[in-house]
């Protein structure tokens, strides 16, 4: 045995042993994000950390069904709100808001690619078909990057569309802006998983392996090494590489020292990791309804096992023509959304954001459903919806439909539709809620303050 | 097309000579001197280098002069040969290019294997048929293509899923012992499958009736074995219980189970059995109960109790067979070839140079080797120990990326890419997937990149079966036929399209494509083509009877209205909407994918057709469209799109033939595109597009180039597409040519470095390269 191979071997084994700093930095920053969303400091130790996740639906909703007239606390439930009867106390309707970014300013049509990719981010995304691609760090992965480190999985990045689409995807616009909302960096978008089979076993493979304690140490250990390695061996080739590979080289250096971290949990969280009250799912059911059912399942146990506390749901990219047939429509919606005013197509569009809120409704009654601590998760949770355009006939990006589910542990005061001055940028919410994460920002995206009505 | 400084400036000349003051004359009261009606400002254009900064403006110009929309009415007309003069010279500045220099091959970007691509190479790699990309998240796209090296990321769910390909991979390649070793296998009474009885106790099984007690079981391979069977029997009568041993349902020896309860007996049987999954089944056939009998004494039951079977095999058994993968794997074998140490450092290099696709570096090998002896050292047997530097090969970036350096001196200066690098090159762009020996051999020779070498590879790897990926991967884009998998026309209004259908519309295009590129035919046969293929289903589809079957025939088109990838019913079916067809969208799709002069996108806040029952019976499609083209902001791009989807109504929504329309019109194909050129019918609409070849083959090439290189065109590309479209006519179009004039492009052939992304410089909202 060389002397390189006992060392490789011991940094195997010393991550075995588990590192202590772990086991003091959970629950201390759990503390911190209690104390910043105010809750009384006594059962610190018993609070739960606060939970957070979006929910996007593609090509705007119409307006008029889904609007409250009502505001405050007595608010109405429109016919495409009326699924959320069962918790319309745990959720808070917010219009006005708007997302100044996924407006043209001067770069012409692509208002899908735009409204998507500026949906968590923010930001304008540069118009591109491939080359030079550029957004900002959406909201959900600042979190990630303050928070993620204390869960095994730093966030979860969800959707529902099984492939991509040949031709092109909007105007001019890379596939890369449609298809995804959470990204990394500026330039690196996070892929979706669409299977909930392999979101089972990411989620639960450690509990669910069923080879023998120690054959799992001994795989953990060799990937450990064979990760060192591939790290080196990155380390040398970017040596040897232009500024604009050194970029995608830094994307893989990253996502491996990403999974170097997971590992460390995985064997730290073996001992505790309980197995799911869940069979595995297997493949991707052709059923909307189901596969939607199942992503829900799938992330309620993955926030309630903390797993992970942030993650993004994409319903579908935006401009989707997908077809509701169960629902007897005939027409993409997509499609429809282009109503122009005809009655059948609007309400075809009234009974598709109805159906989105249905499920939407079955994942926060499930949340809701679940105790921790003395309340329930649903409460620990921060769970917005929307859409990045407001109207899909007209492409509007202000005026959107949002919804927020939860009480962020105590920040929100859910149970009403608040009204905001026009133009509010959308970007206030996520600054509101970022600081509920515990993360302090002054600025996100075109953020010019805070949500202060949220709590009252 | 003339080229050089003194034609550029001759160009200009003619503006300034002839254009300008015919254009002073008709267009500048409104659009110029100040004036900027409807928007359009002419008079700020000098050189034919402002008319390509602007050449959606000019495009609209040429349109609006031929079809007589501008001058309007009132205004003074300018003559017919003054405005070909206008539109002549429009043209040609807009194609002007300077080509004399050297051509710039431009930067691809590290480019992170695809899906289908990672596939391909795994497959290629190991010998194994197994697709673990299928569970990777999908890859984003651009330019139309989903092999762009810009647009494909990493994160940190496919590093994970990358790491547990590895170890799958591995796991399915490597034989790891001897399936053949001889083992035993025991099953109790209960553990076995009754047709009669009960349990006698917590595990033997008592057939208390006649039946059978039998167990599926998968014999590894034809040898001899050893069935035991401890059983007793209940015993009445004469006779003791018979017990008989079948395979399959055949006799193959019956034993007279006369041990008790107290006593049971082993029963053997050692014979020869045929490899694979056999029932083995006890049988008992005697059953005899008397519980009437006067005299007490003989009443009785007889029964046959089996307390357990074992199989024990196989006895000297042929050494098993090496599958494929271990042996392309596993190239050298322990005291065979050398210490283990010697071997493992040979599949090792071995190994990383084929994933690599250029030779392992001593260094490479030497750290891949350090894996290898920790694993040795942690006890593991070697076929394991060697996975794991094995599977570290599989993250490594050499593998995962197709990695091109640049020269550390003057980076940015084009050079020729190494002959390992075009070998990767060559087999992604053909095969989707690493190169094979023969194209690692002439990289190392240094010879590859010599034309006459590469033309006999080019020609060579297209007749080679695993050309099917071009088919499937670039013309699947290009066309966008991969949108059919997940396609759902409205079952109401097409109850007849099935899965079957389906199916059958995505081969035809495949066996039609492959055909062109094996006979190396020409491409225009894409256009227009006597000849397609189809089984019965897709037959009935298209309204042709002779042909039966589930397999497709190549047949005659002729008199059947079809010709060309435009009558496919794939084509026709993915370019119309789920419940109704559209002109728009088809037209779109012509001046797009087949004639690379795509409408610019809709203005915003355009309101769509009304698709209502009332109005599809009130007005036909057409006049329903007329009606929406009357605004003249969406004018200009319809009447370029809409007569080439309306040459194609006569087929509906999923490709087949229709006399009338949903709401029971009789179908006008008839249009005038804006040039003046009339099409009538999908016949004409073929003539009027083969009478294009020329955009036709720029098009295609651009697309071809943009999906060999896994980058988008760029302004400096266009002198090599035009070379390569000026080959391809010499070649008579054949398929092979455009492959091979891609080939030979410095394009192709070179790269150069790239430091910082391009300076985006905003200027009132629009944007500037610097």
């Amino acid at each position: 045995m060389s002397r390189i191979t006992r060392r490789t071997m011991l940094r195997g084994l010393g991550v075995a042993m588990g590192l202590p700093f772990l086991d003091s930095m959970v629950p201390g920053t759990v503390l911190n994000a209690a104390q910043a969303a105010g809750t009384t400091a006594g059962g610190a130790a018993a609070v739960a950390p606060t939970r957070m996740a979006y929910f996007f639906i593609p090509n705007g909703v119409n307006i008029p069904y889904w609007t409250p007239n009502k505001e405050g606390f007595d608010f109405d439930l429109t016919p495409t709100l009326e699924p959320l009867k069962a918790v319309q106390k745990d959720v808070m309707v917010l219009s006005g808001l708007t997302l100044d970014n996924a407006r043209a300013k001067g770069d012409g049509p692509g208002d899908h690619a735009r409204s998507a990719a500026a949906f968590l981010t923010g930001a304008h995304p540069y118009k591109t078909s491939g080359a030079n691609i550029k957004l900002g760090v959406s909201v959900d992965q600042i979190a990630a990057n303050m928070i993620g480190s204390q869960t095994r999985l730093p966030s979860l990045e969800l959707g529902l569309d099984k492939g991509q689409t040949a031709g092109n995807c909007d105007s001019g616009y890379s596939c890369a802006y449609v298809s995804n909302i959470s990204w990394r960096s500026e330039t690196t978008p996070m892929p979706k998983e669409v299977d909930p089979g392999s979101l089972f076993d990411r989620l639960f493979g450690a509990g669910n392996d069923k080879a023998a304690a120690e054959s799992r140490a001994k795989r953990y250990m060799y990937r450990k090494s064979i990760l060192d390695f591939v790290a080196e061996d990155a380390k040398r080739l970017d040596r040897q590489l232009g500024k604009v590979d050194q970029q995608k080289m830094d994307e893989f250096t990253t996502s491996i020292r990403e999974i170097e971290k997971r590992i460390v949990m995985m064997q730290k969280q073996e001992a505790e990791q309980k197995k799911p009250d869940m069979a595995r799912p297997e493949g991707i059911p052709g059923d909307m309804t189901e596969h939607m059912k199942l992503m829900c399942d799938l992330l309620v146990l993955a926030f309630q096992m903390d797993i992970t506390r942030v993650s993004t749901v994409m319903v579908a990219r935006d401009g989707s023509d997908r077809h509701y047939r169960w629902l007897n429509i005939t027409e993409g919606h997509h499609t429809l959304s282009h109503h122009g005013g005809n009655a059948a197509k609007i309400e075809s569009i009234r009974k598709i954001d109805r159906y989105h809120m249905e499920q939407f409704a079955y994942f926060l009654q499930k949340m809701k459903s679940i105790k921790e601590g003395s309340g329930t998760l649903l409460d620990h949770s921060m769970i917005m919806l929307g859409s990045g355009i407001s109207d899909g006939d007209r492409h509007n990006h202000d005026e959107l439909p949002i919804v927020l589910a939860g009480k962020g542990g105590g920040f929100i005061k859910p149970g009403r539709h608040i009204r905001f001055p026009r133009n509010t940028p959308l970007c206030n919410l996520y600054l509101s809620m970022l600081e509920n994460m515990g993360v302090k920002q002054d600025r996100f995206g075109d953020s010019n303050g805070r949500l202060s009505t949220l709590m009252l | 097309m003339a080229k050089g400084p003194a034609a550029a400036e001759l160009l200009n000349q003619r503006f300034a000579t002839q254009i300008k003051p015919l254009m002073t004359q008709y267009c500048f009261t409104c659009h110029g001197n100040g004036k900027h009606k409807g928007d359009v400002t002419l008079d700020k254009y000098a050189t034919w280098k402002d008319v390509q900064a602007d050449k959606q403006t000019w495009t609209t110009v040429m349109d609006v002069l031929s079809q007589g929309i501008m001058p309007p009415e009132e205004k003074p007309q300018p003559a017919k040969k003054d405005k070909e003069l206008i539109a002549a010279w429009a043209a040609e500045a807009m194609d002007y290019i300077d080509c004399s220099g050297p051509r710039d091959p431009g930067h691809v970007t590290l480019h992170r294997l695809n899906r289908n691509e990672y596939n391909n190479t795994i497959r290629d790699l190991c010998a194994i048929d197994f697709k673990p990309a299928d569970d990777f998240p999908a890859d984003d796209t651009g330019y139309g293509f989903d092999n762009i090296g810009d647009v494909l990321s990493m994160s940190p769910l496919l590093a994970e899923k990358y790491l547990s390909a590895a170890e799958q991979v591995m796991e399915r390649a490597i034989l790891m012992g001897n399936p053949y070793a001889k083992k035993v296998k025991r099953f109790t009474g209960i553990q076995m499958e009754p047709t009669v009885g009960q349990t006698a106790d917590s595990s033997a099984w008592n057939l208390s009736n006649n039946g059978e007690l039998f167990k599926k079981f998968d014999f590894v391979t034809a040898a001899e074995y050893e069935i035991r069977i401890q059983a007793f029997g209940e015993q009445f009568g004469e006779e003791a219980p018979k017990m008989v041993l079948r395979l399959d349902g055949k006799d193959i020896l019956t034993f007279d189970v006369k041990a008790v309860g107290r006593f049971p007996e082993t029963y053997r049987y050692r014979g020869k059995i045929p490899g694979g999954n056999h029932r083995v089944a006890l049988a008992y056939t005697n059953n005899a109960v008397d519980r009437n009998n006067p005299d007490r004494s003989k009443r009785g039951d007889r029964n046959l109790i089996v307390v357990w079977m074992e199989i024990e095999g196989p006895f000297n058994a042929p050494p098993p067979p090496i599958p494929e993968s271990h042996k392309r794997v596993l190239v050298a074998t322990p005291g065979r070839d050398g210490t283990e140490d010697e071997c493992a450092a040979k599949i090792v290099r071995n190994f990383a140079t084929r994933a690599f696709r250029r030779p392992a570096s001593v260094e490479e090998v030497a750290g891949l080797m350090r894996l290898y002896r920790m694993a040795r050292a942690n006890k593991e047997p070697f076929e394991q120990a060697v996975k794991i530097p094995l599977q570290a090969v599989l993250v490594s970036p050499h593998f995962l990326f197709r990695v091109e350096t640049d020269p550390p001196a003057n980076p940015e200066i084009p050079h020729p890419i190494s002959d390992y690098e075009l070998a990767s090159r060559l087999s992604y762009f053909i095969w989707s997937s690493m190169p094979d020996d023969e194209l690692m051999q002439l990289a190392a020779n240094r010879t590859l990149h010599n034309p006459p070498v590469l033309s006999k590879q080019v020609r060579r790897m297209l007749s080679d079966p695993r050309a099917v990926e071009l088919v499937r991967n670039f013309v699947g884009q290009w066309l966008e036929l991969r949108n059919l998998d997940d396609w759902t026309p409205d079952e109401r209004r097409f109850p007849n399209f099935d899965e079957k259908l389906r199916r059958a519309m995505k081969k035809e295009a495949e066996l039609f494509f492959s055909t062109v590129i094996k006979e190396d035919r020409s491409i225009l046969e894409l256009l227009d083509s006597d000849y397609t293929y189809v089984n019965e289903r897709l037959a009935k589809h298209y309204g042709m009877t002779d042909v039966k079957g589930e397999d497709f025939k190549r047949v005659s088109l002729a008199g059947t209205h079809r010709g060309g990838v435009l009558t496919m019913a794939s084509v026709l079916t993915v370019t119309a909407m789920p419940s109704r067809t559209s002109p728009v969208k088809r037209g779109k799709f012509v001046l797009e994918q087949i004639l690379g002069t795509p409408p610019p996108p809709p203005p915003p806040e355009v309101p769509a057709l009304p698709d209502k029952r009332e109005d599809v019976q009130a007005a036909s499609l057409r006049q329903r469209l007329e009606k929406h083209r009357s605004n003249p902001n969406c004018a200009v791009c319809h009447q370029r799109m809409d007569p080439i989807g309306f040459a194609m109504e006569n087929f509906d929504a999923i490709g087949a033939w229709r006399d009338k329309d949903a709401g029971g019109h009789a179908i006008d194909t008839s249009g005038k595109l804006p040039n003046g050129q009339v099409v009538d019918g999908p016949e004409n609409l073929r003539k009027v597009l083969v009478s294009r070849k020329g955009d036709f083959l720029r098009c295609v090439t651009e697309k071809m180039l943009t999906y060999a290189l896994g980058r988008g065109m760029e302004e400096y590309d266009r002198c090599t597409v035009k070379e390569i479209c000026l080959s391809v006519e010499k070649n008579n179009y054949r398929f092979s040519s455009v492959v091979d004039a891609i080939v030979q492009s410095d394009a192709f052939l070179k790269r150069r470095g790239k430091s910082e992304a391009t300076a985006l410089v905003k200027v009132e909202g629009t944007e500037v390269k610097k």
